[in-house]
């Protein structure tokens, strides 16, 4: 008997298709491909539990749990990306300023590598700025941060499915993003130098920055791929 | 010759028991002709330059030590805690809905959602398990951030602290002992047996008397690993078998003759003169299993 796809969702769709809420899905025992939708995937909530329960009934699931940790922290998503041919720029990891100006110099950007930050970046044209970034993003010095040289502008994209609103290199990072970690829903940062794209980091997508055209897309998409059914779980 | 990174963290070196355990390591290694460095946070990226990383500093997903993990094995080196290892034993939820599915002998366990924390759900709780329960943030280890709870005051004062991290918490039925097993096991082999006590009217090995903020923690006996029954053993082996390979530290009750899990650890605590007491060579199997 061929399986059907179960979508889990914390998002209203507005097309008629039918989602199971995530609290729900935690407390059954169903076999499906599971279609897990939700605005963070981020360790520890209820995106990231709903594909471990998944993984655990052994039903296939988008996105997997162990990309879901991978693709938001930080040094991990920089690395796979690359190892699967996604642009990126060279990354370093530390806790120490003069290790960030010595091999990436000014301007740089950093991300936090702390586990109570929710994301974002800040850039750092000077002494200071990098000290204040890697106080914030560091703790206080308590963890490293991930620091990578800034040689353009950083464009943040929302992605739904691996599509976004922008064409020509960004577009196709956002693409192959999707295609390697499989999160429906996020915000990435990418920046953009001439006419190339590098991905540059993640976040989580609040449900209020999700606009009606964008619901629309996501439910489209649901149903495109319900009705593709456990065919697209081998694309 | 292999040259083995050992990450660690400034904290590793404050008991000098574990920075002689350290010592331990590099000295085995070195008498079987390997290089044993310390890796800190703040060379990392030198993670490429050796054959094996062995992680001492405390993991968790959320951690260096997990970035240290994942780096080292997607540049292919041996690497003890793997990822994986981490990301189940980090999480309790991901843990004890493993012990459920392999049917691992367990305490009675729920797990509880932000949505499901109301009153009738914490009354079904009390009925089921009985006073007090336990709560126990995903994230817990050394003792932390697992609570004993009487009455749903306290529950739900503890409940709201640990939701501010995670989306889901474990409650279970409170089983006192007065102690623990600890079973280290590498690679599906028993490395060494010990007891870990609670002290007086403590419930947990690690604690905070009473308007402290130090921890105090309960006394460690070992015994030899082949003085411990085969049943115990087997119990130990099959609980770290559903997760993987690697090292991991596995706490049992013994309720009228029953082995009970409480949980399984990556990164077991391995301190000089207590863990390595009565079985000396786990320094040597440990770095045998990182290089070969």
């Amino acid at each position: 008997m061929p399986h059907t796809v179960l979508v889990v969702s914390n998002i209203d769709l507005i097309k008629n298709t039918s989602a199971m809420k995530p609290s729900t899905f935690l407390n059954t025992s169903v076999s499906d491909h599971i279609l897990n939708l939700n605005n963070d995937y981020r360790y520890m909530k209820m995106g990231y539990y709903v594909s471990l329960h998944a993984e655990v009934l052994e039903n296939p699931v988008i996105p997997r749990s162990e990309n879901a940790i991978d693709a938001y922290r930080h040094p991990i998503l920089l690395i796979k990306a690359s190892k699967h041919g996604i642009p990126t720029l060279p990354h370093i990891v530390t806790d120490s300023a003069k290790q960030i100006i010595k091999e990436i110099g000014f301007p740089a950007v950093v991300f936090a590598v702390n586990p109570f930050s929710n994301g974002g970046f800040k850039i750092a044209r000077s002494r200071s700025a990098l000290y204040r970034a890697l106080r914030s993003f560091g703790l206080n010095h308590k963890f490293t941060v991930c620091a990578q040289p800034l040689i353009g502008e950083i464009v943040s994209v929302k992605t739904i499915f691996g599509k976004c609103n922008r064409h020509g290199s960004i577009g196709e990072v956002a693409k192959k993003f999707y295609e390697i970690f499989r999160l429906p829903i996020c915000k990435l940062h990418i920046q953009q130098f001439e006419e190339k794209a590098y991905l540059s980091g993640i976040e989580k997508l609040d449900i209020e920055e999700i606009t009606q055209t964008e619901l629309r897309l996501i439910s489209e998409e649901v149903f495109r791929i319900s009705k593709i059914g456990e065919k697209y779980w081998l694309e | 010759m292999a040259r083995i990174a050992c990450f660690v963290e400034k904290y590793n070196f404050l008991d000098s028991t574990e920075t002689e355990a350290l010592q331990n390591f590099r000295h085995a290694a070195e008498r079987m002709g390997h290089s044993f460095n310390f890796l800190f946070k703040s060379n990392i990226s030198e993670i490429a330059k050796y054959d094996a990383v062995f992680i001492r500093a405390t993991t968790d997903p959320l951690y260096t030590s997990y970035v240290v993990s994942k780096t080292a094995w997607e540049l292919g080196l041996r690497v003890v805690d793997d990822p994986k290892s981490i990301q189940i034993c980090a999480n309790k939820i991901h843990l004890y809905s493993l012990f459920e599915k392999f049917n691992i002998p367990r305490i009675p366990t729920m797990f509880l959602t932000k949505e499901e924390f109301h009153h009738k759900q914490i009354s079904e709780i009390f009925d089921t398990f009985g006073k007090p329960v336990v709560l126990k943030a995903p994230y817990t280890s050394f003792s932390r951030y697992v609570e004993r709870v009487a009455c749903e005051t306290s529950f739900r004062e503890v409940a709201r602290r640990f939701f501010r991290k995670s989306d889901v918490l474990v409650v279970q039925k409170f089983m006192p002992t007065s102690f623990d097993w600890r079973v280290g096991v590498l690679n599906g082999e028993v490395l060494y047996v010990c007891k870990y006590t609670m002290r007086k009217g403590k419930w947990k090995h690690g604690a905070k008397l009473r308007g402290k903020s130090k921890f105090i923690w309960g006394r460690t006996f070992s015994i030899k690993r082949e003085h411990a029954s085969a049943r115990f053993k087997e119990t130990a082996l099959k609980a770290c078998s559903i997760i993987g390979k690697g090292l991991y530290g596995v706490d049992i009750k013994e309720i009228n003759g029953e082995y009970i899990v409480v949980e399984v650890n990556d990164n077991p605590s391995i301190y000089a003169g207590y863990e390595d007491l009565r079985d000396k060579d786990l320094y040597e199997k440990i770095i045998t299993y990182l290089v070969n």
